[in-house]
C-alpha cells in the first residue's frame, strides 16, 4: 500500500545487498555499514580462542581513519565526483554513505572500495587523535549530549553502552596501528555488514556492478565473531547522577531500564513499536501529563521522549530542560501512574496508532531516513518492511502489559545538568 | 513528474504558489507572514506563534490541536519564525499524508488546510486579547528559549560574532527577540499587533505534494479568503555597511573547546548579478571536506573537528567557524587568514574549483528530492526578486569562472573575530 518495494540478494562472499528504487529522485544515496559499534569492545577473533579487549571508542576511531588511503583523504575522490560522503558510529554499528545525483556506480565502487582497503600508520594515526580530541571536547561542551551520557552511567552498571561511543580523550591514547587492524580485520567481512541503496536506479544493474565488485576479492567464509559483553544486573547502578555545566537553566534525562531483554526479529521489533506507542499515550504532546508539566511551566517544546531497545540492553529517555529538576522528576513518577489508568484507553491508543502509520509513510519522503532506519533494524534481524503488519497486531492489551515491565519506579535512575554558575 | 510551479492570487492578495509532483508521501504547506525585522517588533514577532499554538476558537488549547492533527494520521504541525537578512517570517506549516498510502478516502488535505488557517486567522480570543494564562506562560517559555542560545556554544559563538558585528544594524537581533521587551507586551497588545499582520503584511503559501492547482485551488481559496486590507511594503536590508576597523572581541565562559568565529561582508547578495560567484567562492573556502579550511585547519594541522565557512545571502555575510583548543588560537586564526588571502589573491586549484561545483549543483539537485528546502529556497528568490528555479541555479553555477571567482572574493572584507574561551588562566 505503501507504493514502495525493496529487491534484495545476498552475495556468495555472504554479503546482503537491498535496493530500494525511488522514481523521480535526484538523489542517490547508499550506506554500507557493520555490525560493529561503541559496545563491541570485547571479543574472540574467529578462530582464536583467547577474547581480547580493546580501548573505548575504538570502533569510531577506524571510522575516521577508514577515509585515509595512502594518497590522502578518499572525502577527495567523492567531491571530485561530485558526491558528498559521510560515516557515523553508534553504539551497534558504523555506517558509511554517500549521496549524490551523478556518477552513482563510479561513486558506489569508490564506496566499496575504501571500506575494503584499510590503511593504517603511525603517523596518521596520531595525527587523528587531535581531531577527535577536539570531536570529544565539543560534545563535552553539549548539555544534551552529557545528560544523557550520565543517564546511561546511571542506569548500567557493566554493559559498554555505559560509555561514549568515541571514547574518553584518556582511552583513544591507547589506540594503535595493530589493534586498529584486530578490529578491522574482524568485523569489516562481508558477512557482518550489509550495503543498502536508494534511488532512481535498475536495481539489476547495480547488483550487477555491486557483484563484479566482490567477486573480484578473494572472501573466506569468516564463521561467527563471538562478541562478549558483561553480565548487566537488572538493578540500576545509580539514582542520580547530577553534573554542572555552563548552561542558561537545568537540564534533566529520566530513564526507564528495560529488564524485558533478549529478543531480535520480529519480537524486538514489536517490543519496539509497542514501547514508542505506550510512551506517546503517557507523555507525547496530546496526553494529559504533558499538558500539565506544560502549564505547570515545567517543561516546553523541546521535552522529547525516546527508546532505545537492542537484543542485549534497552531504554527509554524523558527529558528536557526545566527551571526546576526536582519537581518535574516527582511529577513525571506520580504522574505516570496517576494518568496511567485515565490515558490508557482504547481510544487514545487508536489514535496513536493511527499517527505512528502516518509517520512511517513519511519516512519514505527522506532517504537518508529510511536508509538509517533500515540498517539499525537490520542487524536485530528486523525487517522495516513488515512495520505496519506488526503494528496492526499490537492490541490494546499489550501495551498495558508493556506498561507494567518497562515503567517501574525501582528501575529508573536521573541525571540533572545545573547551571555551574 | 515535476510540473512547473503555478502562481496564482488569492482576492485578497495573499500569493498562493503550487509545486505539484508525485514523488512524495505527504503535502507539504507552508505559510509564510513577512515582516521586517526591527527592535519594536522582533519580540512581539516571535512571540505570537508561541501563543497561537496554544489554541483557537475550534480547538482552544494545545492538547486538543494535538488531537486533531494525530487523528489526521500523525500530520506534522507547526509554527515558528525566521530570519532572513533584515526580514522576519512568520511560519505556519503542516505536512500531510497522502491518502492513498493509508487507504481510504479521509479529506486530509482539506481537514488540514482548515485546521491550519483555523490556528492561524482564528485565535482563541478573550476580552479583545489572546487568552491572558497563554500569554502569560508563552512569555516565560520566549525568556527560556532566548537563554538558551547559551547552551549551544557553536550556535553561541555564531550569533554573537554577528551581534558585536552588526551592533548598529538591526540584523544583530537574535530570531527569538529580546528579553527586556516581554515585560510591556500584554494580550490586547499583541493581538492588535497580530491582528494588523494577518490584514496587512505580505503573505506567501506554498503548497508541495501531489496536488491539482485546478482541483485543488478551490479548498486553498476557502480556506485563506479573509478580508485583508492595503498590503504593507516592506523595507530593504542594509547591506553596504563599511568595515572601517577589525574588531576583535574575546568571551569567557567555562568551556572545553574555544570556539573561533570569523564575520566577514562579502557585499554581494542574491540578488546581485555575481551571487553565484560568491557561492562558489565560499564553497572553496570553507563549502565542505574538499575546501581551504577543512584541509589546512582540521587535516593538516590537526587543530580542528569542524572548520566551515557559510554565507547570509539576503544580508551578504559570510560567516567561518571552528572548534579549537584554547592554546591554538593564534595559530588557527593565522590558517585561516591564509585561506582567505589565498582565495583573495587566485590561489585557486582547478580541483578546488571544479569539486565546488560539483557540490552545488549536487546540492540543488537534491534540493528538489526534499519538499521543506524546495520551499524555503524558493522564499529566498521572493525576498531577495529572483525568481528561479533550481534548474536556473544550477545553469549559472555551471557557468561561473575563476577570475569571477577572484573578483568577488577580493571585495569580501574582515569585519569581526569574536572567540569564545574560557576563564582558566
Amino acid at each position: 500500500m505503501i507504493g514502495e518495494e525493496i529487491y534484495s540478494q545476498k552475495l556468495q562472499c555472504g554479503l546482503p545487498v537491498y535496493l530500494l528504487p525511488k522514481k523521480g529522485y535526484k538523489k542517490k544515496f547508499a550506506v554500507y555499514a557493520t555490525k560493529y559499534g561503541s559496545i563491541d569492545s570485547e571479543f574472540i577473533v574467529p578462530g582464536e580462542k583467547e577474547p581480547i579487549k580493546v580501548p573505548e571508542g575504538i570502533a569510531h576511531f577506524l571510522e575516521h581513519k577508514l577515509f585515509e588511503e595512502e594518497f590522502g583523504n578518499i572525502f577527495d575522490k567523492f567531491a571530485e565526483l561530485g558526491a558528498s560522503a559521510n560515516a557515523y558510529t553508534n553504539y551497534t554499528n558504523t555506517a558509511y554513505l554517500f549521496s549524490c545525483t551523478d556518477k552513482f556506480e563510479q561513486n558506489l565502487e569508490l564506496l566499496i572500495d575504501f571500506v575494503q582497503r584499510p590503511y593504517f600508520t603511525e603517523e596518521n594515526v596520531e595525527k587523528e587523535k587531535g581531531i577527535i580530541q577536539q570531536e570529544l571536547r565539543m560534545y563535552r561542551d553539549d548539555p544534551n549530549w552529557m545528560v544523557f551520557l550520565n543517564l546511561l552511567k546511571a542506569l548500567y552498571k557493566k554493559h559498554p553502552v555505559r560509555n561514549d561511543i568515541g571514547g574518553t580523550i584518556e582511552s583513544i591514547q591507547y589506540i594503535d596501528v595493530d589493534t586498529l587492524y584486530k578490529c578491522y580485520n574482524t568485523f569489516y567481512h562481508p558477512e557482518n555488514m550489509v550495503l543498502f541503496a536508494v534511488g532512481d536506479f535498475n536495481p539489476e544493474a547495480i547488483f550487477e556492478l555491486i557483484k563484479s565488485n566482490f567477486d573480484k576479492r578473494e572472501y573466506k567464509p569468516q564463521g561467527e565473531i563471538k562478541r562478549i559483553y558483561p553480565d548487566e544486573p537488572e538493578e540500576i547502578n545509580e539514582d542520580i547522577i547530577v553534573q554542572k555545566l555552563s548552561v542558561s537553566e537545568p537540564l534533566i534525562n529520566l530513564g526507564f531500564k528495560d529488564r524485558d531483554i533478549g529478543y531480535q526479529g520480529e519480537k524486538l521489533f514489536k517490543k519496539d513499536i509497542m514501547t514508542r506507542i505506550l510512551l506517546d499515550i503517557l507523555l507525547g504532546r496530546s496526553s494529559d501529563l504533558y499538558r500539565e508539566l506544560y502549564e505547570d511551566g515545567l517543561i516546553d517544546d523541546r521535552f522529547h521522549i525516546d527508546f532505545e531497545g537492542q537484543r542485549d540492553y534497552g531504554f527509554c529517555v524523558l527529558g528536557g530542560p526545566t527551571k526546576d529538576p526536582e519537581t518535574l522528576h516527582r511529577k513525571i513518577l506520580n504522574g505516570l501512574t496517576k494518568y496511567k489508568d485515565s490515558s490508557l484507553n482504547e481510544e487514545t491508543f487508536a489514535r496513536i496508532k493511527k499517527k505512528k502509520i502516518g509517520n512511517y509513510v513519511k519516512g519514505f519522503n527522506s532517504p537518508e531516513f529510511i536508509a538509517s532506519a533500515f540498517i539499525s533494524y537490520y542487524f536485530s534481524d528486523i525487517d522495516i518492511m513488515k512495520y505496519i503488519d506488526v503494528l496492526n497486531r499490537i492490541t490494546f492489551e499489550d501495551i498495558k502489559s508493556r506498561f507494567d515491565t518497562l515503567i517501574d519506579p525501582a528501575y529508573h535512575s536521573c541525571s540533572i545538568i545545573y547551571p555551574s554558575s | 513528474m515535476e510540473r512547473d510551479l503555478v502562481k496564482r492570487q488569492l482576492k485578497n492578495g495573499i500569493n498562493v504558489h503550487i509545486l505539484p509532483t508525485e514523488k512524495f508521501k505527504t503535502t507539504l504547506i507552508k505559510v509564510f507572514i513577512h515582516q521586517d525585522l526591527g527592535k519594536e517588533l522582533v519580540t512581539k514577532t516571535s512571540l505570537v506563534p508561541l501563543v497561537l499554538k496554544r489554541g483557537c476558537s475550534r480547538f482552544p488549547t494545545a492538547q486538543k490541536i494535538r488531537m486533531y492533527f494525530e487523528e489526521l494520521y500523525g500530520a506534522d504541525f507547526d509554527a515558528d519564525v525566521l530570519k532572513k537578512g533584515e526580514r522576519h517570517i512568520l511560519v505556519f506549516e503542516t505536512d500531510l499524508v497522502n491518502e492513498k498510502f493509508i487507504g481510504g478516502k479521509n479529506d486530509i488535505l482539506r481537514n488540514g488546510l482548515l485546521a491550519l488557517r483555523e490556528i492561524m486567522v482564528d485565535p482563541l480570543v478573550e476580552n479583545g486579547g489572546f487568552k491572558e494564562e497563554y500569554v502569560v506562560q508563552e512569555k516565560d517559555v520566549l525568556k527560556r528559549e532566548i537563554l538558551s542560545l547559551f547552551n549551544n556554544k557553536m550556535q553561541y559563538a555564531i550569533e554573537r560574532c554577528i551581534q558585536e558585528m552588526c551592533k548598529d544594524e538591526d540584523y544583530s537581533l537574535f530570531r527569538y527577540g529580546r528579553i527586556e521587551d516581554l515585560d510591556s507586551i500584554d494580550k490586547i497588545s499583541l493581538y492588535k499587533y497580530y491582528l494588523e499582520m494577518i490584514k496587512t503584511n505580505p503573505i506567501d503559501i506554498y503548497i508541495m505534494g501531489d496536488v491539482d492547482p485546478d482541483r485543488d485551488f478551490p479548498i486553498i481559496e476557502e480556506a485563506f479568503s479573509y478580508d485583508r486590507g492595503q498590503c504593507k511594503v516592506l523595507k530593504q536590508t542594509l547591506v553596504n555597511k563599511e568595515v572601517l576597523k577589525e574588531k576583535t572581541v574575546f568571551e569567557k565562559q567555562n568551556v572545553e573547546q574555544g570556539k573561533l568565529s570569523l564575520g566577514l561582508r562579502t557585499y554581494t547578495t542574491y540578488s546581485d548579478d555575481d551571487y553565484y560567484p560568491l557561492l562558489m567562492a565560499n564553497g572553496i573556502l570553507g563549502g565542505g571536506p574538499h575546501s581551504k579550511l577543512f584541509q589546512n585547519v582540521r587535516e593538516k594541522a590537526s587543530l580542528a573537528y569542524y572548520a566551515f565557512s557559510r554565507i547570509e545571502k539576503t544580508k551578504g555575510l559570510m560567516l567561518i567557524t571552528s572548534g579549537i583548543e584554547i592554546g591554538n588560537y593564534d595559530r588557527a586564526l593565522e590558517i585561516i587568514l591564509q585561506q582567505i588571502q589565498d582565495l583573495k589573491n587566485g590561489h585557486i586549484t582547478e580541483y578546488e574549483i571544479e569539486s565546488t561545483r560539483k557540490m552545488l549543483i549536487n546540492s540543488f539537485r537534491e534540493t528538489s528530492d526534499n519538499p521543506s528546502a524546495t520551499i524555503n529556497l524558493y522564499l529566498d528568490g521572493i525576498i531577495n526578486n529572483r525568481n528561479e528555479t533550481i534548474d536556473d541555479m544550477i545553469k549559472q553555477v555551471k557557468e561561473v569562472d575563476k577570475e569571477e571567482i577572484v573578483e568577488v572574493s577580493q571585495k569580501i572584507k574582515l569585519d569581526t573575530i569574536y572567540f569564545l574561551t574560557n576563564n582558566k588562566d
